[in-house]
C-alpha cells in the first residue's frame, strides 16, 4: 500500500477524505435499498459499473458464474424496473448490518474496500430469517467530487439461497 | 454387503379414479408418501444424475452428490473411467468424505481409519492385527467382503447418471432415442463449467418437478418470457415424450412466433405490461447466437424422476431438485459453456445467466411457487389437483405446447414406481 501511494503521491488528508466518502456511499446504498428505494440503486454506480452476486464457493475455484450480474447501468436499470413490474415474488424487506469497512488500496480519486455484512429478510406475515451474509468487494472512485461504485461484488458465504433473491443486496 | 430387513410404512394414498389428470395433494404433504419414495423412486429402478465428468477432471478427482437421501461420491479412476460409491463407511456408516470436493489418493473414513480404494475395494483397518498380537479383527472379517457399495454408473456427454437398483434397465432404454438425441445436441462438445449455486425451496419435490414440466406457465408466471418475447407458447415449438411418456423436452423457436395478439389482448399480466411499455434498455443480455444451427432457441429436457438440461438460447445448465422434507428440497444448478467458447461467448453465456438461478429474471418465480401452492393445499389434503390442459392422456399434440400432457407423464412413471 505504501508503493500505491506514493505512486499517486496522495497526501494522508486526501486519503482521509477518500475513504470517509467512500464510507458515506457504501452505507448510503444500504439505507437505500433497506428503505425500499429501489429506484435510486443505479445512481449509486459509474457507467460503466459491474455489479454481480457470487459465492465463495465459485469465487474459490475461479468460477465466473454470477446469480446476478449487470456490467452497465442500462442492465441496473432493466433490473429495477424487472422487479417493480415482470417479477413475481412474496414482498419483503431486506435490514443490512454492516461491518467497518478495511482499505484494500488506495489512490487519488478510487479506493478499494471490503465490508462485512449480514441480511435479514423480513416478510410481511412476520415471518424473519437471516437471509444473508458475506463480504462486499468495492472499487469506488470519486467523479466530480462524488463517489460512486465502479464495481461493487457480493461474494455470499453459502452457495445455497432461501427461495430466490429478488432485491439487490 | 450388511443388509437386514427393514420397513417403510407403505403410503394410504388413494389415487382419484380420474388418473393422471387429477394429482392428490396428499402425495405433497405426507411422510409417508416420502418415505416410499426414497425406496421406490430413488432407490428404485431410475438413472440419478451425479454430476459433470468436468467436475472430475483427473484420476482421485471426487464429488459429492445426493440420490434422495443417499449420500454418494463421484470419483475418477486411476484408469479415467468414472465411479460412484455410497459414502457410507463399511464400519460404523461414517461418510468418507464430508467436503463437496476435492482430490484423494484413497478413501480413509476419520473415524477408525478403514481405508477403500477409489473402486471402493476395502485396503486396510487400523490395527486390523491388533498390537503385539493381542486385539484385532475377527478371524471371520473379510475385507473382500467389505467394500463400499458401488453404484452402477452411466456417462453420456460428460454428464454421469447413476443407479441403485438392479432392475434399472439401460440408460438408451429409461430415456428413448429422441431425448438422448438432445444430449448430444447439447453436450456433445467438451464442457467448461462456469459455476454452481443452489436454492434451498420451503416446498416438495415434485411441485419443482411439475413446474419444469410445465409449458403452459413459462409465459404466464413468469411474464418477462412473454413481455420480452423469450418464449411465447404462440411461437413454433413442440413436446416431446421420452421413453414411455416419463421424460420430455419443450422447445421453441424464438425467431418464428406465429403471431396473433393473444398476450397483448387477452386477459393476462402480459397484456399489462405491454400496455406499460416494459422493455429492456439493454440490449446485450438478449443478443443470442444460434449454437446448434437449428434456430431452436429454447429447450428444457427433463430426465424422470427429478433432473433437467436446460438451453435459455445461450444459457446453459443442469438442473436436479434434492427432495429433503415433505416441504422442502434443494435445487441444484451448475452451468457451463464449451471448451472452445471464445470470449465473446462466455460472456454472453454469463450475461445469459440472469435469466436463471435464484435472482433469474425467467426462474425467480420458480422458486416460490411451489411454496405458495403448499400454503394453499394445506388442509385440503383430501383434494386433488386438476391437469386437464391438452386432454387426459400423455401424447403429445403436435406443434403445440399448450398442453399438461407432459406434467401428466411424469404421474404416469410416479404411479408406476409407487404402485398407486
Amino acid at each position: 500500500m505504501t508503493m500505491f501511494n506514493q505512486e499517486f503521491a496522495v497526501s494522508s488528508l486526501e486519503q482521509a477524505e477518500l475513504e470517509r466518502d467512500a464510507r458515506r456511499l457504501i452505507v448510503d446504498y444500504t439505507y437505500a435499498i433497506d428503505d425500499g428505494k429501489l429506484a435510486d440503486w443505479p445512481g449509486f454506480f459509474s457507467d460503466p459499473c459491474l455489479y454481480r452476486i457470487t459465492t465463495r464457493e465459485n469465487e474459490q475455484n475461479n468460477l465466473p458464474l454470477s446469480i446476478m450480474l449487470c456490467d452497465n447501468q442500462a442492465m441496473l436499470y432493466d433490473r429495477v424496473e424487472a422487479i417493480e413490474r415482470a417479477n413475481i415474488f412474496e414482498p419483503h424487506y431486506y435490514r443490512h448490518v454492516l461491518s467497518d469497512s478495511v482499505t484494500r488500496k488506495i489512490g487519488a480519486d478510487q479506493i478499494e474496500m471490503d465490508t462485512s455484512f449480514h441480511c435479514v429478510r423480513t416478510m410481511l406475515d412476520g415471518r424473519m430469517m437471516l437471509f444473508a451474509a458475506g463480504r462486499y468487494a468495492d472499487r469506488i472512485v470519486r467523479e466530480d467530487g462524488v463517489c460512486r461504485f465502479r464495481s461493487r461484488t457480493v461474494v455470499l458465504d453459502s452457495s445455497r439461497v432461501d427461495t430466490l433473491i429478488a432485491l439487490p443486496l | 454387503l450388511t443388509k437386514v430387513n427393514t420397513q417403510v410404512n407403505e403410503s394410504t394414498v388413494r389415487w382419484p379414479v380420474e388418473g393422471v389428470r387429477r394429482i392428490p395433494f396428499e402425495v405433497y404433504s405426507s411422510q409417508d408418501v416420502f418415505d416410499q419414495e426414497q425406496r421406490d423412486i430413488f432407490r428404485g429402478p431410475i438413472w440419478h444424475f451425479l454430476g459433470l465428468e468436468v467436475q472430475v477432471p483427473e484420476p482421485g478427482c471426487y464429488v459429492l452428490a445426493q440420490m434422495g437421501e443417499v449420500p454418494i461420491i463421484v470419483v475418477r479412476h486411476e484408469d479415467g473411467s468414472i465411479g460412484a460409491l455410497v459414502n457410507r463407511c463399511s464400519h460404523k456408516g461414517t461418510p468418507l468424505a464430508f467436503v463437496p470436493s476435492g482430490k484423494v489418493a484413497n478413501f480413509m473414513c476419520i473415524y477408525h481409519n478403514w481405508c477403500f480404494d477409489l473402486e471402493g475395494k476395502m485396503l486396510s483397518a487400523a490395527f486390523e492385527r491388533g498390537v503385539k498380537g493381542k486385539g484385532g479383527m475377527a478371524s471371520t472379517f473379510r475385507k473382500e467382503d467389505n467394500g463400499l457399495q458401488r453404484v452402477r454408473v452411466h456417462t453420456v456427454c460428460g454428464l454421469i447418471f447413476g443407479t441403485l437398483n438392479a432392475a434399472t434397465p439401460s440408460f438408451e432404454d429409461y430415456l428413448g432415442a429422441d431425448l438422448i438425441a438432445n444430449i448430444h445436441r447439447v453436450c456433445g462438445r467438451p464442457l467448461r463449467l462456469l459455476g454452481k449455486y443452489s436454492q434451498s425451496l420451503p416446498s416438495n419435490w415434485k411441485l419443482y418437478i411439475e413446474n419444469v414440466k410445465d409449458p403452459y406457465h413459462a409465459s404466464i408466471l413468469h411474464a418477462f418470457n412473454g413481455v420480452m418475447k423469450q418464449d411465447r407458447l404462440t411461437m413454433e415449438g413442440g413436446i416431446t415424450m421420452g421413453a414411455r411418456g416419463w421424460s420430455h423436452i419443450s422447445y421453441s423457436k424464438m425467431t418464428t412466433d406465429l403471431g396473433g395478439e393473444i398476450y397483448e389482448t387477452a386477459q393476462m399480466r402480459n397484456a399489462e405490461l405491454a400496455a406499460y411499455g416494459f422493455g429492456l434498455r439493454d440490449k446485450s443480455m438478449t443478443d443470442v447466437w444460434d449454437d446448434f444451427g437449428d434456430s431452436v432457441s429454447m429447450t428444457i429436457q427433463t430426465i424422470f424422476p427429478n433432473f433437467v438440461l436446460q438451453q435459455l438460447r445461450n444459457c446453459l445448465a443442469v438442473r436436479t431438485i434434492v427432495p429433503v422434507g415433505t416441504h422442502e428440497s434443494e435445487l441444484r444448478w451448475i452451468a457451463f459453456g464449451y471448451q472452445d467458447d471464445d470470449e465473446r461467448k462466455t460472456n454472453g453465456r454469463l450475461k445469459q445467466a440472469n435469466m436463471m438461478g435464484p435472482a433469474g429474471l425467467i426462474a425467480m418465480e420458480d422458486g416460490m411457487i411451489g411454496s405458495l401452492v403448499q400454503k394453499g393445499i394445506a388442509g385440503s389434503l383430501d383434494r386433488a389437483a386438476v391437469v386437464e390442459m391438452g386432454g387426459h392422456g400423455i401424447e403429445p399434440i403436435p406443434g403445440s405446447r399448450v398442453s399438461e400432457g407432459s406434467v401428466r407423464g411424469f404421474w404416469t412413471g410416479y404411479r408406476a414406481l409407487m404402485g398407486l
